[in-house]
């Protein structure tokens, strides 16, 4: 019985040892552990007294946790997540009010009218395919076109209740069939032709990834930006097109959480990160794609210069989607998932 | 009068040492002060027991119930939480007969029988619990997946177009829970077969008893507590678990991974329902297993004495050892596909049966990572202090519970077992919602965001499987043996030291062992409640493979994997030393 209470006592000391004495950063994010080590670093850099501790989650998962934690924040710093969810944040009170200093440089719909939150990436919602299993002359070419019987069960998507991505591109078909006819069934139809062709919901995007490199299925919906990253990373055989018809461009944003312990440290974090020059890091080595409309065009890669030239945007009601959006998940959760293949 | 045991024992058909209780032994102060005792001794626990497992429970139920029945109305009409509860219970039942078909035999093979292999057999046979919820899911994938290893290869035998199964639905969920949770029989089986005493089957047989009659009526009977505590486990698990629904989720909906979904649809209500339902359905089948369990109930007073039948047939002797080696296969396939991916280079595995390239990176990159020791150093931390809490309250709960009578054992014999059925999910909202600041009227104190959360939440998941294990343990005691040491004239520490420790050290280990292992790679509860200063090693497996770093992920599942069998031999050393220097009733 000594030697385990020797063990604990060891342990108890080790736990205890973790205290630096430094100012702790606290950043919620799901922007993934390769882009966030890299601000981490360098912004440690600029000041050694500063520990920035980032904490890598989904973007609807930051959401949940900050409304769990109200009573007791224990984040500084929000950074990404659609704006849809910072909008429901913003209406739920969680977000603190700030205004960097190239606030005038990006637009209107990429940020807060109250300065609650602003955008920091774009993000294009693609059709991406295995290129392995599909030509690209047979690959879908606008929305509709995964909808085509000869796609039953070789499409695989995130499952849209967990994934922002996902929600964004199931909200943009609904309001893009409810201007168009004047009510969600339709909207409602579409989603469930498309449950009949997907053969697999999976839960997170990793296992997507595997699913689509390995053929598991042939084609996906998903956003660009991780697309361009799977194919620099891991030279899986991925391509993708933007629907002809138009896309939801995401605004990813940054925000300050209400009631951060280190206020202004969590400004100074807010504009080291939005800076031209950083976003300018975030678009080349991280495939981003710069919200702030004063970084030099030439400055960027060549396929953002595309992307931006060839893109058509879908344009979405946001405040519709911030009303709406949960409650057409959750119709979709509870009468579409795995219906459409018994109709 | 105070009798030491009320329930009725039923008399085997053969001789067995059954020592019958003698009561008024002792003289009416000395009752007295055993039973001030034994209240002094139960208090503080159920209230440790109320205030950490019950209360936040009470939050949830509560928060059902914040806005109005609104919550529940929805839940009631709500087709997908109504297929989500069918599956739920098709799931248990299905894992627990799964379980318990392969736990049972493996262990009666393991335990009464020499054949060359056994020990090979019987040192990996509790590996499927070193390999951490996550971990072993996505192993699973890999291995029986569409594109899976194995898959593929029945594929290019069979020449088949297109893969012969696929690894989704009821069943995958099943097969994943048959490999994983088998263990808990087996290790519960295992534990009671031990203190059996196989003389008692000899005396049987010399009787004239037939190989089937001795099972029925002799081996069978008195395994009943450590069969029906692992089925229990089996179910309660099963009924929680989250890790595997969540990735081959896609097509079905199971409660714990239904609540998640409401959580994060910005549905707290009704996820506090489906909370609600789950707990409620959970703590109906405790009970019924535990009348069930109640209902037999044979004593051993000694420890058991075993002897190994020597297989001697032909061709038992040439099938049991290939079976031993099909089962070790079988049984160490996930770990070694977990090792193979971690030197599998990132992407460059698409249409082929194995990887084909292979990498050091992975690990290169892990052992560059500044961060790499921080998880792993909090993860053995907090399962250190979790294991520690556990051992000192389940202890004396599974004593309370087995060998003494007063109000409110019932109560605390549930307390014990219902984390289990809670999961794990449930407990950390619960928590979350309770601990999250200082009220001392309320009795909260500010745990999240705090070191401290997720050695509670630890903490709490261990609690049944260290005092079932160690309640069976303490059953197959007789509780004369107490009585007989009071009645000697020792005290009452000397009894515990001498008498009731030894007794419940297979137990105490066993479960211990779990718990410690179950928290080092704990997962569900961890994702919900860390912080980054307390972040596990799950957590940090789960941030590799957000960041597509699926061979690095795997580097860190097979350091895991290292760690917990470490523990695992930590553990097995202390025993053999312990019984070494063992007391002179244990020997």
């Amino acid at each position: 019985m000594i030697r385990p209470l020797a063990l604990l006592s060891v342990a108890l000391l080790l736990a205890c040892g973790g205290d630096s004495g430094k100012n702790v950063l606290t950043v919620y994010s799901p922007h993934g552990k390769d882009l966030l080590q890299h601000y981490e670093l360098a912004f440690e850099r600029t000041d050694s007294t500063v520990d920035v501790q980032w904490v890598d989650m989904g973007s609807q998962e930051v959401l949940d946790r900050l409304r769990a934690e109200a009573a007791n924040p224990q984040a500084d710093v929000w950074f990404g997540a659609p704006a849809e969810i910072f909008e429901r944040a913003a209406k739920e009170g969680l977000l603190e009010p700030h205004r960097p200093t190239w606030a005038a440089s990006v637009p209107d719909e990429a940020r807060d009218p109250q300065d609650l939150w602003y955008g920091t990436y774009l993000t294009p919602e693609v059709i991406a395919y295995n290129s392995d299993a599909v030509t690209d002359a047979e690959a879908p070419k606008d929305w509709d076109d995964v909808l085509d019987p000869k796609w039953r069960d070789r499409i695989i998507i995130r499952d849209p209740i967990a994934s922002g991505t996902m929600r964004a591109i199931f909200g943009a078909i609904i309001a893009r069939e409810l201007a168009r006819t004047g009510s969600t069934r339709a909207g409602y139809d579409w989603l469930l032709r498309l449950d009949a062709n997907t053969k697999e919901y999976t839960l997170n995007p990793t296992i997507l990834f595997q699913k689509l490199g390995r053929q598991e299925g042939a084609v996906t919906l998903y956003n660009m930006p991780d697309m361009a990253m799977l194919q620099v990373r891991t030279k899986m055989p991925v391509k993708w097109v933007v629907p002809t018809s138009g896309t939801p461009v995401l605004v990813e944003g940054i925000a300050i959480v209400k009631g951060a312990r280190h206020p202004e440290l969590a400004k100074r974090f807010y504009e080291f990160v939005t800076t031209s020059e950083a976003l300018r890091a975030a678009a080349n080595d991280f495939l981003r794609i710069p919200a702030r409309t004063d970084v030099p065009a030439d400055s960027l890669p060549a396929w953002i210069r595309e992307a931006k030239e060839t893109m058509k945007t879908m344009a979405v009601d946001r405040q519709l989607l911030a009303d709406s959006l949960d409650v057409w998940m959750r119709y979709w959760d509870a009468n579409i998932r795995n219906r459409g293949k018994r109709s | 009068m105070h009798t030491p045991n009320k329930t009725p024992r039923k008399t085997l058909r053969f001789p067995v040492p059954v020592i019958d209780p003698i009561a008024g032994s002792r003289g009416p102060s000395a009752i007295r002060s055993l039973q001030s005792r034994t209240l002094l001794l139960a208090a503080p626990v159920i209230a440790i027991l109320a205030w950490t497992v019950v209360y936040p429970n009470i939050s949830v139920i509560v928060g059902s119930l914040a806005d109005g029945a609104r919550a529940w109305k929805e839940f009631f009409a709500s087709p997908a939480d109504r297929e989500a509860v069918v599956s739920t219970l098709i799931v248990s039942v299905g894992s627990v007969i799964a379980a318990t078909l392969i736990g049972v035999p493996l262990a009666f093979l393991l335990a009464r029988f020499e054949f060359r292999g056994r020990r090979t057999l019987s040192a990996i046979a509790t590996l499927p619990a070193a390999l951490p919820p996550l971990v072993g899911v996505v192993a699973f994938m890999f291995l029986y997946g569409e594109s899976g290893v194995v898959t593929r290869i029945v594929q290019h035998a069979l020449g088949l177009e297109r893969a012969p199964w696929s690894l989704t639905g009821l069943w995958a969920i099943v097969f994943v829970h048959a490999y994983t949770m088998y263990v808990y029989v087996f290790l519960f089986v295992s534990a009671g077969l031990e203190r059996i005493d196989t003389t008692l089957d000899e005396a049987a047989e010399g009787l004239g008893a037939s190989r089937a009659v001795r099972l029925r009526r002799v081996t069978l009977p008195l395994l009943t507590p450590s069969i029906g505590g692992a089925m229990l486990l089996v179910f309660m698990s099963a009924l929680g678990s989250f890790s595997a629904p969540y990735v081959f989720g896609g097509g079905i909906r199971v409660l714990s991974t239904q609540i998640v979904a409401s959580k994060l649809n910005g549905n707290l209500g009704l996820a506090y329902v489906e909370t609600t339902v789950l707990a409620l359905a959970a703590i109906v089948g405790l009970v019924v297993l535990r009348r069930f369990e109640r209902r037999r109930s044979y004593a051993m007073s000694g420890k058991g004495r075993q002897t190994r039948v020597v297989v001697t047939s032909p061709l038992a002797r040439a099938l049991l050892p290939a079976l031993a080696i099909a089962t070790v296969a079988v049984l160490l396939l996930p770990h070694a596909m977990v090792v193979l991916v971690s030197f599998a280079r990132d992407g460059a595995w698409t249409t082929q049966v194995l990887p084909p390239e292979y990498t050091l990176d992975n690990f290169r990159r892990m052992a560059t990572d500044p961060a790499l020791w921080v998880p792993i150093r909090n993860s053995v931390t907090m399962a250190l202090i979790a294991t520690a809490a556990n051992v000192v309250v389940c202890f004396v709960a599974a004593y309370l519970i087995v060998l003494r009578r007063f109000p409110g054992r019932r109560l605390l014999e549930l307390l014990v077992a219902i984390p289990w059925a809670i999961p794990a999910t449930a407990i950390a909202i619960g928590l979350a919602s309770t601990f999250n600041r200082n009220d001392p009227l309320t009795l909260r104190v500010l745990l999240v965001g705090t070191f401290w959360i997720l050695p509670l939440a630890y903490f709490i998941r261990g609690i049944p499987l260290v005092a079932t294990a160690v309640e069976g343990s303490l059953k197959q005691m007789d509780p004369s043996l107490e009585d007989a040491a009071h009645g000697l004239g020792g005290s009452w520490l000397m009894a515990v030291r001498r008498v009731i420790l030894p007794a419940a050290r297979p137990g105490l280990i066993a479960g211990a062992l779990l718990a410690a292992v179950t928290a080092v790679g704990e997962f569900v509860a961890s994702i919900v409640l860390y912080t980054h200063a307390n972040r596990p090693i799950a957590v940090e497996i789960l941030a590799q493979l957000r960041s597509l770093a699926f061979g690095t992920a795997a580097a860190y599942s097979v350091l895991l994997i290292g760690l917990v069998l470490t523990i695992t031999l930590l553990a097995r050393w202390t025993e053999g030393r312990m019984a070494r220097s063992g007391s002179p009733v244990g020997a």
